[in-house]
C-alpha cells in the first residue's frame, strides 16, 4: 500500500529532494574535502603532534578512564609550556570509548585514518586492549601505548605496557604477605580474564615461597552474594586472602569476610588492585590491614610524585585521585618515555620511536623513575607493598631497586 | 557448625531479594508494566542515602527519606511518560528501560564513575561462640518482613487496595463504578518506587554504592515474578524468596559461576510446569 502511495507522489517532490541532496553534497565538498584542499599546511612554523587519547570517560570503566584522560592533559600542557616536542606543540585528540569495544574501535579507527595520531594511548580493561590494539597497531600502523596494570602475556609488536605485570605485583608481594600473613591462601576472584591469569601466576609463587593454596574460587563479575565462600574461608583456616573481585562485588565481599571476624582472628586481606581511590569502596574498619602491591602510592611520599599531585589536585580536585590502580601512574610514564623516544628518534614516525622506546628510561616519576626492558615492550618499575591504616595507606616495604616485568622475554 | 551461617545467611540474601522485588512486583502485577527502570530507583534510594551520608546527616534518616524521595520521582515520571505506556506494554518496556539508562548514567557521573560505602546504622555483629550474625543484615530481615506484611495489608484490607485491584482486573468496570484508574495507576506506581527507595537504602551499606547497583538485581526479578506468576503480589514475593535463596544457597555446594546459570535453569523448569506461576492454585 505504501509502496503505492509512493509511486504517486508528484515529480516536483522528487525534484526537490534532488535539490536538496545537491546542495547538501555541495556543502560538504565545500566544507569537507575543500577545506583540505586549503588546509593551511606548511602556513604554521610547525604542525602539531596528534596525540590519541582513548580512553573510557563513561560508563562502567569511568573511575579509571577519567584520570587516565586527566593525566594525559596534565602532562602534555607541561610538555607543551616547555616548548613542545621537536619543535612542535603536542595536540591531545580525546576520544570517550565508553566502555563498550565496539564503539571504541570505531573511535580508535576514527583516531588512526581521520585524525592521523602519531601514537595513541589508552584502554583500561584487557578487553578493551585487545579489541582496539590490531585497528591501532596492524591496520593503522600507528604506535600503541597501554597504561593499566594488567594480566601480561601481551606480546603484540609496536605496543608498549607500562602498567605493573603479574611478575611485579606478585614477586616481592606475595613473600611479605607469607611473611605478614601465614602460609594457607584463598584466592576468591572474579570470572574474567585478569584474575585467572594473575592467580597462575601468583599461585606457583606461592607454592615457590612454602605457601599453600586451599582454594581458588571463581564468582561472576557482578556477583554480589559470598557467604559460602566467606564460609570456606573462615572454617578452613586460611591466612591469606588474595583477593581478585571486582567492583561492586568485593564491598560486600569485604564486609562479609569482615563481619564473619576474619581480620579479628589474625587474616591478612590482600588485593593488588587497591589504591586510594578504592578506599572508598569499603569502610575504612572492614579493610583494616589490607595489603597491596602497585607501582605508585601517595605515601610513597617522593618529592616528584608529591609535585605531581598537588598539580594534579589543583586542576582536578580530589574527586577521582592520581592513582596507580587506575592506570593514571601508567599513563604518565607512557607519555614520559615516549617524550623521551621521540627526542632520541629525532621524528614522530613509528620505526624509529619504536626502535628508541623499546630503551627509553625516565629518570624521574611517581614512585621513582623507570625504564623498559630492551625487546619485551614492558617496563621495569619500583614497586611498593603498602597496608590501610584507619583509611590511609603505610608504605611497609619497597622492592630492591626497579622490578623486572617478567613479560614477552 | 555451618548449619547456622547458612541458614542465615540464605535468610538474609533472600530478604534483600524480596525487598528488591517487592517494588517491581507491585508495579508489574498490579498494573501490567515491566519495569526496566526498576534497578535505577534501587539506585536512587542507595543515592539518597549516600547524599545523607556525605552531607553528614544521620544514615537512618536518608533511609527514611529514601522511599519518599523515589516515590515523588515515579510519580512525576509516571505523570510525565509512563502513563502513556499503558495500552502498549512492549513500548512501556522500552521507554521504562531508557528512563533507567538515563538516570544510570546521571548518577554515574554524579559519581564520577566512583564506587563510595556507606555505614550502617548498626555497625559490627553479634557473635555467639565461632559464629558471628551480622547485626546490619539481621535489622534488613525485620525491616522487610514489616515491609511485606504492611504492603499486604495495604494491598488487600484498605479501600486503597480495592480499588487497585478493581483498577487491574476490569478498568471500565472499576471506572464506571467511580474509581480514577488514572489516579490509581499513578499512586500504585508512586507505591512501587518508593518500595524500591526503600530497598535501595537500606541495601547501600551493605553493597557499596556505584551507577550499576541495580543492574544485576533486574533481570533476577523479572524472574522472581514471572516464577510468582502474574497478578499476583503474594506470587512475586514467593519467587523473590525462592530466587533469593536458591543464588544465596548454591554457591555452598556447585561452582558459583555455574549456581548463577542454575538458578535460571531451575526457574524455567518450574515455570514449564506451574506456568501460570507459583501461588497460582491458592488464589483460585
Amino acid at each position: 500500500m505504501r509502496n503505492d502511495d509512493r509511486s504517486k507522489r508528484p515529480l516536483s517532490a522528487s525534484r526537490r529532494l534532488f535539490l536538496q541532496r545537491t546542495t547538501l553534497l555541495t556543502g560538504m565538498i565545500a566544507l569537507g574535502g575543500g577545506s583540505y584542499l586549503f588546509n593551511p599546511k606548511g602556513v604554521w612554523a610547525a604542525d602539531p603532534i596528534k596525540v590519541g587519547i582513548a580512553t573510557d570517560l563513561t560508563g562502567a570503566i569511568s573511575w579509571g578512564g577519567i584520570p587516565n584522560s586527566q593525566v594525559a592533559k596534565m602532562v602534555i600542557d607541561q610538555i607543551n609550556k616547555s616548548g613542545g616536542l621537536l619543535g612542535r606543540p603536542l595536540q591531545m585528540i580525546l576520544e570517550d570509548t565508553a566502555t563498550n569495544e565496539q564503539l571504541a574501535v570505531t573511535k580508535v579507527r576514527k583516531l588512526v585514518t581521520q585524525d592521523k595520531v602519531d601514537v595513541v594511548f589508552g584502554g583500561i580493561t584487557s578487553s578493551m586492549r585487545n579489541a582496539i590494539k590490531d585497528t591501532i597497531v596492524n591496520r593503522g600502523k600507528t604506535l600503541y601505548i597501554y597504561p593499566q596494570l594488567y594480566e601480561g602475556k601481551e606480546c603484540t609488536p609496536y605496543l608498549f605496557c607500562t602498567g605493573p605485570t603479574p611478575a611485579q605485583q606478585c614477586d616481592t608481594f606475595i613473600p611479605w604477605l607469607i611473611k605478614n600473613g601465614g602460609k594457607k591462601f584463598y584466592l576468591p576472584s572474579a570470572d574474567y580474564v585478569w584474575p585467572h591469569v594473575l592467580n597462575e601466576y601468583a599461585r606457583n609463587t606461592i607454592v615457590k615461597n612454602g605457601g599453600e593454596v586451599i582454594g581458588e574460587e571463581y564468582f561472576p563479575v557482578d556477583h554480589n552474594e559470598y557467604s559460602a565462600a566467606v564460609n570456606k574461608i573462615m572454617s578452613s583456616g586460611v591466612n591469606v586472602v588474595f583477593n581478585t573481585t571486582i567492583p561492586p562485588g568485593v564491598a560486600a565481599f569485604f564486609k562479609q569476610l569482615n563481619e564473619a571476624g576474619f581480620q579479628k582472628k589474625g587474616g591478612r586481606l590482600a588485593c593488588v588492585y587497591y589504591d586510594e581511590n578504592a578506599l572508598g569502596i569499603t569502610p575504612a574498619h572492614e579493610i583494616e590491614g589490607l595489603a597491596s602491591c602497585l607501582d605508585y602510592f601517595k605515601a610513597v611520599n617522593d618529592p616528584f610524585g608529591n609535585q605531581l599531585q598537588v598539580e594534579y589536585g589543583k586542576l582536578f580536585g580530589d574527586k577521582l585521585l592520581f592513582t596507580a590502580g587506575s592506570g593514571a601512574t601508567g599513563m604518565y610514564r607512557g607519555i614520559k618515555l615516549w617524550e623521551s623516544a621521540v627526542k632520541e628518534a629525532k621524528s614522530v614516525k613509528r620505526e624509529p620511536v619504536a626502535a628508541a622506546l623499546d630503551h627509553a628510561r625516565i629518570s624521574d616519576g611517581p614512585g621513582g623513575g623507570c625504564e623498559m626492558v630492551p625487546g619485551t615492550r614492558h617496563v621495569k618499575m619500583n614497586m611498593y607493598t603498602a597496608v590501610s591504616k584507619g583509611g590511609r595507606y603505610e608504605i611497609v616495604e619497597k622492592s630492591k631497586g626497579p622490578v623486572m616485568p617478567g613479560e614477552c622475554a | 557448625m555451618t548449619i547456622v551461617p547458612f541458614l542465615f545467611d540464605v535468610l538474609a540474601y533472600s530478604a534483600i531479594f524480596v525487598l528488591v522485588v517487592l517494588g517491581l512486583g507491585v508495579i508489574a502485577s498490579m498494573m501490567g508494566i515491566f519495569n526496566f527502570a526498576h534497578g535505577e530507583f534501587v539506585l536512587l534510594g542507595a543515592y539518597t542515602v549516600y547524599l545523607f551520608h556525605s552531607s553528614g546527616l544521620p544514615v537512618w534518616a536518608g533511609m527514611v527519606a529514601a522511599p519518599f524521595v523515589v516515590g515523588i520521582v515515579g510519580l512525576v515520571l509516571e505523570r510525565v511518560a509512563i502513563r502513556r505506556f499503558y495500552a502498549t506494554p512492549i513500548v512501556a518496556m522500552l521507554g521504562t528501560y531508557a528512563i533507567g539508562l538515563a538516570l544510570r548514567e546521571t548518577v554515574r557521573s554524579l559519581l564520577s564513575g566512583q564506587f563510595y560505602s556507606v555505614t550502617a546504622p548498626l555497625v559490627g555483629s553479634f557473635s555467639f561462640g565461632e559464629i558471628s550474625i551480622s547485626r546490619w543484615r539481621t535489622a534488613v530481615i525485620l525491616i522487610t518482613v514489616a515491609v511485606m506484611v504492611c504492603s499486604y495489608l495495604l494491598l488487600t484490607r484498605t479501600r486503597f487496595g480495592l480499588q487497585v485491584r478493581a483498577a487491574l482486573e476490569n478498568p471500565p468496570l472499576a471506572r464506571a463504578s467511580g474509581i480514577s484508574t488514572s489516579r490509581v495507576y499513578a499512586a500504585t506506581f508512586t507505591f512501587g518506587a518508593a518500595l524500591a527507595g526503600l530497598a535501595g537504602g537500606l541495601m547501600v551499606p551493605i553493597y557499596a554504592i556505584s551507577a550499576d547497583m541495580g543492574v544485576p538485581f533486574l533481570i533476577k526479578s523479572f524472574l522472581a515474578v514471572m516464577l510468582g506468576g502474574m497478578g499476583s503480589f503474594e506470587g512475586a514475593i514467593a519467587g523473590a524468596a525462592l530466587v533469593g535463596a536458591t543464588s544465596a544457597a548454591l554457591p555452598w555446594v556447585i561452582k558459583p559461576v555455574v549456581a548463577d546459570v542454575v538458578v535460571f535453569i531451575i526457574a524455567i523448569a518450574i515455570v514449564k510446569v506451574r506456568p501460570e506461576g507459583l501461588l497460582s492454585k491458592w488464589r483460585n
